[in-house]
């Protein structure tokens, strides 16, 4: 049944879909919601490469950062022209993956011939060193970043203004994540897929069977760049409204990002889902019953699970369901 | 008058250097033998620095007599992270390793936090100075470097003249081969590891010879990143070239500031920053073995 | 008949008035207990709960509808990052149901927060964000109680213009960040006014582990003084490496930084004579008596008497730094505000604030239209002998200045910069 290759997404779509109805039934649970989708979204972009190749990309918060810069100059620079209305958010998308399109294929070029540890050294070369060009060259505001909130009224009205960054920008990142969860599928199950988990296996073997490695694992780190700008733009520039270089150039969201596909499993198609969502609660429930501690906390709990579950939560669920009506639909 | 501040840039550079390539060279240690990227490095070097503020302001050790007492301090956690954690990791995927070094380093931030508070700490160790022409420098930092160099010497000697260290050698070279020899593989891991977080918290005491201000428990973030492009310039499996690209990245970090600093209207210190990393990225891309790296 | 209409009328007005009156005020917070700014996160949590300690017992409550209403403060930790302080916020907004929200410390996160206190049309309170371009993007409900950057060394170059007018080489050495560089842009544009020549202007970036190249081309100008600064560990970072490379200028004033105690601890006597302009050191001379000289209406805890609420709050034996007093004194504003509105509706507790004037333990207090503060005065303070003295203003000051700065081999050699 050519159907059932896509019966996977539909827990994925059921998560979302609840997330969304809870989010906008119950009363001060959207910017709840925002937070966890926003893991979600960012835990499948990331998935996109890591899951499928194992490297892992250090530098990916400048991808994030990209899609704000990209958000925030159009922003800053169309304005004025407010008859274009809403064009300039679109501007602003258009802008995100252009620039976290144009890096990653530049980062990919260069780091992907690499292996291992060195491309994860590479890959932090790249994001400090572009954040420290900026700073450096002051280009962009350089240190001082962008605040755009003014312009955003100007541009669209204060009311719709407030409207793109409360609500708006958050069903984007829920939206995003949908689409992310559809090319994840479709990897998976495609010719990049097979390429990819026999690359996994075996990158040498891989080669040698002709598979043009390079070539899957740069669509893949293209793909994953492309989806983070985008996050970047609607969670970090239109809901927050500004940008300051060393806020989105932190590596600590990269790190939540491995954390996140990690713990729900990496390379699945539902893990980064189930990652986002349990991250994501348990961050909010740990500063709410236990501020000041929640790095104490889940340090030893990264150690755990690299230790004892590498393969995450859904790794674990999808062992279980095998041979089971769920099958299908556990990825 | 520019030829003076380079030189004297230049001096204080090499000088930094010396033990900025001290710190790494515990990183390369432990990567060329576990083929484990330490990413916890910067908090390890923390560890240090508050050994030898607490030495010093406690007890009113100098900080030389700090060095000792946070390579046994440094041996210490090594073992002990080995032994719970890493081991267990030792023939998994790189990834594995990488996440559980970083956790490590945040639970010792944590830990750290937890004793001392977030305050920011110095300690005052005067004395003297020396007035070359070009620049100024305070016998302490003179001190940190003579110290670096004596480590690396004494890590070169114990390489090739002890027995153990002969095993640490042939495990890198062939592990398989080195077990079929009788080489206890498993110990000799858990000593290099030791050995190589034992380095790493001894540079922080050095560190703090050079600057002893500012000691607090996230002071090891620009440390990780510094020893990192440090590693690849020297060869990310070797100890010694890791302390000769310390030389050269001091040389380069320090020099380059003037120099830019000539350009209007830019911001010397982060350009000195992307200069480092875009030096990163062209090894990698040409050598990634380093300038010196031994064979892969 | 109409005697029971308006027996009714009555009641129903008496019912709406009280219905008026809630059961208590609440403060939401979402603070920064961890992550980079665990410190000051800190303070300004002692600094409220000593506040609000003060507000519930010795004030007796907050005055609304004829009667006293208890204070309450909830708060989060926001971890210092931005994602988590808007559903914070929100949370504090919808679930807690708190009457105002206390912007997080720093600029940045001050911002990240407002388009949804802007949303639920929610007073919005900035005890830790200095940056003026937070008050140029149009919000209508922020309102700011720490003083704008660009006023901070402003004090500084009079002072400096007034004791040595033949002193005129400064230079500058900010670190790049947002806070910094408003300080910065203020004293740039201030001394230009006075007629100073600004021999070198640089920055440095956040995170800066080695100053050694910049303080080296410094040393090369020649400046008679030296303004600069970011945060904290750059400042004793500055001093120490000014020392290590044996630069003496007549004056040195850092901003943030040299304040702290832990400045003197970790520097010791090569911090002497260094100068640092504050919102609040313990030792200025705010009372209520001052406040009646100015006309100002007095609220709030004596000095003393916060710094031992402090303590009580934190647990720890610990001095309140500016950044509880700024705090602190946000309790009291907030509730004066209330008070004078008669009202918890946000809308009217904002306008309440705009026309809002008071001293506190903390200094004087006025807002303008954008929510900007500007009541509030800058005090410049000096180690002298391990003690911290207040030299500036006049008015403030709770000691001479010492002047020029000795030089650091002097100061190896134990001088202290205490005046005769």
């Amino acid at each position: 049944m050519k159907g059932s290759k896509y019966l996977p997404i539909i827990p994925v779509y059921i998560g979302y879909l609840v997330l969304f109805l809870i989010a906008r039934g119950m009363p001060g649970m959207w910017q709840l919601m925002a937070m966890l989708v926003f893991y979600c979204a960012v835990g499948q972009a990331f998935n996109i490469f890591f899951g499928m190749t194992g490297y892992v990309n250090f530098g990916y918060v400048a991808f994030l950062a990209l899609g704000v810069y990209g958000m925030a100059l159009a922003i800053h620079y169309f304005h004025q022209f407010s008859w274009l209305g809403l064009g300039i958010v679109i501007i602003g998308l258009l802008l995100a993956m252009v620039m976290a399109g144009l890096l990653s294929l530049v980062v990919g070029a260069v780091a992907l011939r690499l292996g291992g540890a060195y491309f994860a050294i590479a890959t932090i070369g790249v994001n400090e060193g572009f954040r420290y060009l900026i700073e450096g060259a002051k280009i962009w505001g350089g240190s001082e970043g962008i605040i755009f909130s003014k312009q955003m009224t100007e541009a669209f009205g204060r009311e719709m203004a407030n409207r793109l960054s409360t609500l708006w920008a958050d069903i984007s990142v829920l939206l995003i994540a949908a689409v992310a969860a559809l090319i994840t599928l479709y990897f998976i199950k495609g010719k990049i897929g097979y390429a990819l988990m026999a690359l996994r296996e075996d990158e040498g073997a891989a080669k040698v069977m002709g598979i043009n490695v390079t070539k899957y694992k740069l669509i893949a780190f293209v793909t994953s760049a492309l989806l983070a700008g985008l996050i970047g733009a609607m969670a970090w520039g239109l809901k927050l409204t500004y940008v300051f270089p060393p806020e989105v150039f932190d590596i600590s969201y990269t790190v939540e990002a491995i954390v996140i596909v990690m713990l729900g499993g990496a390379g699945t198609l539902l893990g980064p889902v189930v990652g986002g969502l349990l991250y994501g609660l348990a961050k909010y429930w740990l500063t709410v019953i236990l501020p000041g501690f929640q790095l104490l906390i889940f340090a030893p709990i990264i150690i755990v699970i690299v230790v004892a579950f590498p393969e995450g939560v859904v790794g674990v669920l999808k062992r279980r369901v095998k041979g089971t009506a769920l099958e299908p639909f556990i990825l | 008058m520019i030829w003076n501040q380079l030189a004297g840039n230049l001096t204080q550079g090499l000088i930094l250097g010396g033990v900025y390539g001290m710190a790494t060279m515990g990183l390369s240690l432990i990567f060329g033998v576990l083929r484990v990227v330490n990413v916890g490095h910067g908090a390890f070097v923390m560890v240090g620095a508050f050994v030898a503020f607490w030495l010093f302001t406690a007890l009113g050790l100098t900080p030389i007599a700090a060095i000792p007492a946070a390579l046994v301090v440094g041996m210490a956690l090594g073992f002990l992270f080995f032994y719970s954690v890493m081991r267990r990791l030792v023939g998994a995927p790189e990834l594995t390793s990488l996440l559980a070094t970083f956790a490590m380093g945040i639970i010792l931030e944590e830990v750290v936090k937890l004793i001392f508070g977030t305050e920011y700490r110095g300690y005052n160790w005067d004395v003297g100075r020396v007035d070359l022409s070009v620049t100024v420098l305070p016998w302490a930092k003179i001190y940190a470097f003579l110290g670096s160099v004596a480590i690396a010497v004494l890590l070169y000697l114990w390489f090739n003249k002890t027995r153990a260290g002969t095993a640490v050698r042939s495990v890198v070279e062939d592990s398989e081969g080195a077990r079929v020899c009788g080489v206890n593989v498993g110990w000799i891991y858990a000593l290099s590891f030791a050995i190589g977080i034992g380095l790493t918290v001894a540079s922080g005491v050095l560190l703090t010879m050079f600057i002893p201000v500012g000691i607090n428990p996230y002071m090891g973030g620009p440390y990780t990143l510094k020893a990192f492009v440090i590693a690849v310039l020297g060869g990310l499996a070797s100890p010694y070239g890791a302390f000769f690209g310390g030389l050269i990245f001091g040389l380069i970090e320090n020099g380059s500031y003037t120099l830019f600093a000539l350009l209007p209207g830019a911001e010397p210190f982060a350009l000195t920053r992307f200069l480092s990393f875009a030096i990163l990225l062209l090894i990698l891309l040409l050598k990634p073995t380093g300038l010196l790296g031994a064979k892969e | 008949m109409v005697s029971v209409f308006l027996i009714l009328g009555l009641i129903s007005l008496g019912g709406m008035v009280y219905a008026g009156a809630p059961a208590k005020v609440i403060i939401g917070h979402p603070a920064c207990l961890s992550g980079k700014y665990a410190k000051a996160g800190e303070q300004a949590l002692g600094g409220i709960k000593a506040c609000v300690k003060w507000v519930n017992e010795v004030y007796g409550g907050v005055k609304i509808g004829g009667k006293k209403v208890p204070l309450e403060y909830k708060y989060y930790d926001c971890e210092s990052k931005k994602e988590v302080v808007t559903s914070l916020i929100e949370r504090l907004i919808t679930v807690d149901k708190v009457n105002v929200v206390f912007a997080p410390y720093s600029s940045g996160l001050t911002l990240s927060g407002a388009p949804v206190a802007e949303k639920y049309g929610m007073l919005y309170m900035d005890h830790g964000g200095a940056s003026d371009r937070i008050f140029q993007q149009g919000f209508k409900y922020i309102v700011q109680t720490i003083g704008p950057g660009t006023r901070y060394h402003v004090g500084t170059l009079d002072m400096i213009h007034k004791v040595d007018p033949k002193a005129k080489r400064v230079a500058l050495a900010y670190e790049d960040s947002e806070f910094a560089r408003m300080v910065m842009r203020g004293a740039e544009e201030h001394a230009k006014k006075l007629g100073f020549k600004i021999v070198f202007k640089r920055t440095y970036p956040k995170g800066v582990t080695d100053l050694t190249p910049l303080l080296s081309d410094l040393k090369a100008a020649k400046p008679d003084f030296i303004l600069g600064g970011g945060h904290f560990e750059d400042g004793q970072l500055f001093n120490r490496q000014m020392a290590d490379l044996d630069i003496n200028v007549k004056a040195l004033s850092l901003i943030a930084a040299a304040t702290l105690p832990a400045f003197y601890e970790a520097l010791g006597n090569l911090a002497e004579g260094v100068m640092g302009p504050s919102h609040w050191e313990y030792g200025v001379k705010y009372s209520p008596e001052v406040a009646r000289k100015e006309g100002l209406k007095w609220i709030g805890p004596t000095q003393d008497e916060f710094v031992k609420l402090f303590k009580e709050a934190l647990g720890k034996d610990i001095m309140p730094d500016y950044h509880a007093a700024e705090a602190g004194a946000q309790v009291l504003a907030y509730v004066l505000a209330v008070e004078e509105a008669n009202s918890i509706d946000p809308t009217k507790v904002r306008a309440a604030l705009n026309t809002l004037k008071f001293m506190s333990f903390y200094g004087g207090w006025d807002v303008n239209e954008t929510g900007k503060q500007v009541g509030h005065s800058m005090v410049d303070m000096q180690w002298q002998g391990g003690k911290r003295v207040i030299v500036w203003p006049p008015e403030a000051a709770t000691g001479k200045l010492y002047y020029p700065m000795p030089t650091f081999a002097e100061k190896a050699k134990g001088k202290v910069a205490v005046p005769k």
